[in-house]
């Protein structure tokens, strides 16, 4: 039986922000006192981030099938609570049972994105595990990471014992189950990590030394090169229907089903689009099934169905019907995440309109056509305007706009063209709109900093410089019109951390423990972050984060990322480089023939379509 | 409010539940009312939603022990019925205490309930009697003058409080129970006229035990 610190935390909590965050006991939460084998599933946010996180349900879910295993979540106590806890000395907990972080045995960490990093070096300093992999024993926790981010590893590898790259449905079960064996066998922790080695998508940094070249080097029993996780049936397991419902109002508090994973389209800036090739949908039925049954075991008042690109989901028309039949009269609202315009349609809209709307987002994500050829986007203006067309007919009155700047590429004039679009999208959608609704008319317009990152064909490009990439801004705020548009930005300053953590290699791992040991922490808040604070850390350890960010890589030579293999292949990444340059346009390989990206052939998966579905 | 049938809910917000703000409370209990299967009534116009209304707030880290909420249900359950369904879609914490039908003309909870019943535990130290005294001065004065978040308020205290407070010792535990009028100007917070009487960082915990209607004279649970 663990340490159990609730009566500590309570005294704590008349004090602090929001308490709902450390209380617990939600609807659907878990706890396993009996449990031999004990995992703290950890979201490296505060609470209301962290818990619209689909992955560490779906982790959650698969871990609670293993008898004698309890599966609890954590997340990083906001700034108040954390600095309450020091002086109480009260170590990072799980949220079920309020064990110490520490007394577990895996302590799994998600990597969502590279704003989050120092704080994972936060929790583990406030569970009293040594930031290091090196530095810990055989009483600390196995400490795994895996999630987007860690396509690129390397900037965090030296803080994870083990990294995940790719689907984990069946690697979690596969990692518990090693360590187990490792754990009954008696063996040191040296060699309970090196056993993780042989398990298909688990890189061990440790075994890994990168070279003068920047290549790193494998020694035994690590491959070469970590090929990245596959789940090839996305049918094989259900969602979690049942998640923990949270209290607090949180990011996405929705019910959520998984509509396919992949995405082909092929935008050459899109990580996701490129590292989670290639797409397989689920089924009609067990979508349905799992919506309802998601519905009835949570009680949410919404439903998403999620995905990179939903609205391509070859039976999503059928699929909406049967919902919204199913869910009519009950108040339900039924969403998608961002759409396709060119799969934006007349029923689609109505089905969506059904019930409660929820808003609407698209992602043009550039202004001009020729800027749209050279990422690959394949969306014309004219799907733009009929999307918009459609959407504000069928009674939206509020659509929000993404695009990007500092894309490889791009001149002044493209940015300009982003005012123009965004001026046309408002003059159509007020056409669209009755009269005396055109008050509540609303365009929002989001702009976020172009980011280059690893396994995509802009992988070699470095990121656009701040200062150019704020006077880009100043040419687009005059140009977009100002009456029922709101604008707003990501700040470049973060989006220029980001660049760097996720391009470097291992050496910025000094950078970002330097920055946390400042007080580095909740960087993607803007009231926590500061610019200054990361250069300066990253120069007093002799690393210039600016150029980690812009210097752009050389083609044939090796990146920091060379021995993760995503599946894809590099002449195909070149090439794709070489038709952004051409504004040429590449087809998605789930309407038209394969593009030959390499992935199928080298993970040995297939794309797979739904029964009764075709794309194309 | 017309049509459907009017089933009013008390509940219970308690342990470490008593976190909860007004609004997670009642989200919580929406979406308990829709894992129960209820046949909730919904409203028309563009946002439907669940009708549903609750009754005054409860402030984070207060206890309740007897909360209200009224819903318009489109089909009549027998009360044994709901209350079974109830039991097994809530958390213990924020668990159903009675339930029962109401007449749809009944006027909403907010604007019907008008007295709360707290119980303030104060921290050991002084005998009752002289907490006794000191609740009796203040009471004794006749206001009470508040800042809260910058804004001042004076509180008349024959009106505030309809009746005196009362003081027991239990376990070795002084507890204060108090009658306060809820008006359109807000009520007195039990621990403010706690802290005014007996001094600052006493309060232990505070519940409410209660919530009532006043007729007339007299005054009765809403159910």
């Amino acid at each position: 039986m663990s340490s159990d610190l609730w009566l500590q935390v309570e005294r704590l909590l008349p004090h602090v922000e929001r308490p709902t965050r450390y209380i617990d006991h939600e609807w659907g939460a878990c706890r396993r006192d009996d449990a031999a084998y004990r995992v703290a599933l950890m979201y490296p946010d505060a609470y209301e981030v962290g818990m619209a996180n689909q992955a560490l349900e779906v982790l959650a879910a698969r871990l609670q099938e293993l008898e004698d295993v309890a599966t609890e979540r954590v997340f990083l106590p906001w700034v108040d609570m954390s600095a309450a806890m020091r002086e109480a000395a009260i170590p990072l907990f799980t949220l079920e049972s309020y064990t110490p972080v520490c007394e577990v045995d895996l302590f799994g960490i998600t990597l969502s994105n590279e704003l989050t990093y120092s704080n994972v070096l936060e929790a583990l300093d406030l569970a009293g595990i040594p930031l290091r992999a090196v530095d810990r024993d055989d009483s600390h926790p196995l400490v795994i990471g895996g999630g987007p981010s860690a396509h690129n590893p390397e900037p965090m590898a030296p803080f994870f014992d083990a990294i995940l790259i790719g689907d984990g449905e069946d690697a979690v079960q596969e990692i518990v189950a090693s360590h187990r064996a490792s754990i009954a066998s008696g063996v040191t922790r040296e060699e309970s990590v090196h056993a993780l080695a042989t398990i298909e998508g688990v890189y061990v940094p440790s075994l890994y030394t990168p070279g003068s070249d920047g290549r790193c080097m494998a020694s035994q029993p690590a491959p070469d090169r970590v090929r990245r996780r596959i789940l090839a049936d996305l049918d094989a397991y259900p969602a979690p229907v049942c998640p923990v419902v949270p209290y607090a109002d949180v990011v996405h508090d929705r019910a959520t089903v998984e509509v396919l994973r992949g995405c082909s389209r092929g935008c050459r800036f899109c990580q996701a689009g490129m590292v989670y090739r290639p797409v397989r949908e689920r089924s009609a039925d067990s979508i349905v099934r799992d919506a309802i049954a998601g519905l009835a075991c949570t009680g949410y008042e919404e439903l998403s169905l999620t995905s990179l690109s939903t609205a391509d989901h070859s039976q999503l028309e059928p699929i909406l019907r049967r919902l919204v039949a199913r869910l009519e009269g009950t108040g339900t609202a039924i969403s998608v995440p961002s759409l396709r315009m060119d799969s934006f349609t007349v029923p689609l809209a109505r089905l969506l309109g059904n019930g409660r709307k929820s808003g609407l987002t698209f992602a043009p994500e550039a202004g001009s056509q020729r800027l749209r050829d050279a990422i690959n986007k394949n969306i014309t203006e004219e799907e733009v305007v009929t999307a918009v067309h459609e959407a504000f007919t069928a009674g939206w009155r509020r659509v929000k706009l993404y695009f990007m700047i500092g894309l490889p590429t791009e001149t002044d004039e493209d940015v300009r063209a982003i005012g123009a679009l965004v001026e046309k999208v408002l003059h159509v959608a007020r056409e669209a709109t009755p009269k005396g609704e055109r008050g509540g008319l609303r365009v929002a317009v989001s702009v976020a900093t172009f980011v280059p990152k690893a396994h995509t064909p802009f992988q070699w490009d470095g990121q656009t410089p701040i200062d150019e990439v704020r006077r880009r801004q100043r040419i687009l705020r005059d140009s977009v019109p100002h009456r029922g548009v709101e604008l707003s930005w990501h700040d470049p300053s973060s989006s220029l951390l980001e660049a760097a953590l996720a391009r470097g290699g291992r050496e910025m791992a000094d950078g970002i423990e330097a920055a946390w040991r400042v007080g580095a922490r909740f960087d993607a808040w803007t009231e926590q972050f500061s610019l200054t604070r990361w250069l300066e850390a990253f120069a007093s350890v002799g690393l210039d984060m600016t150029a980690a960010a812009s210097t752009a890589y050389v083609q044939g030579e090796p990146l920091p990322w060379s021995h993760i293999d995503s599946g894809l292949a590099e002449k195909f990444l070149r090439l794709e480089r070489a038709r952004a340059d051409s504004a040429i346009t590449t087809p998605d390989c789930t309407f038209e023939e394969c593009t030959g990206c390499g992935v199928c052939t080298d993970l040995g998966v297939d794309i797979s379509i739904a029964e009764g579905g075709r794309r194309g | 409010m017309a049509e459907g049938f009017k089933l009013r809910i008390c509940f219970r917000k308690s342990g470490r539940l008593r976190f909860l703000s007004h609004l997670e409370t009642g989200r919580a209990w929406e979406r308990a009312a829709r894992r129960a299967g209820l046949p909730y009534a919904v409203s028309q116009g563009f946002t439907p939603r669940m009708r549903i209304a609750f009754g005054p707030a409860l402030p984070v880290g207060t206890a309740g022990e007897r909360e209200y909420l009224d819903i318009v249900l489109k089909r009549f359950i027998p009360v044994a019925e709901v209350t079974e369904v109830l039991r097994a879609s809530v958390v213990p914490e924020l668990g159903l205490v009675t339930c029962g039908y109401v007449p749809p003309a009944e006027g909403s909870l907010a604007s019907r309930l008008t007295i709360a019943v707290y119980e303030v535990e104060i921290e050991g130290g002084s005998p009752q009697q002289e907490i006794e005294r000191s609740l009796n001065a203040l009471v004794g004065t006749g206001r009470l003058s508040v800042e809260h978040k910058g804004k001042h308020k004076v509180f008349e205290l024959a009106k505030a409080l309809p009746k005196k407070p009362e003081v027991r010792s239990q376990e070795g535990r002084t507890i204060v129970r108090m009658w306060v009028r809820m008006g359109e100007q807000g009520s007195l917070r039990p621990e403010v006229f706690i802290a005014a009487a007996v001094g600052p960082d006493r309060v232990v915990s505070v519940t409410r035990t209660d919530l009532l209607i006043e007729d007339q004279q007299s005054w009765r649970r809403p159910l």
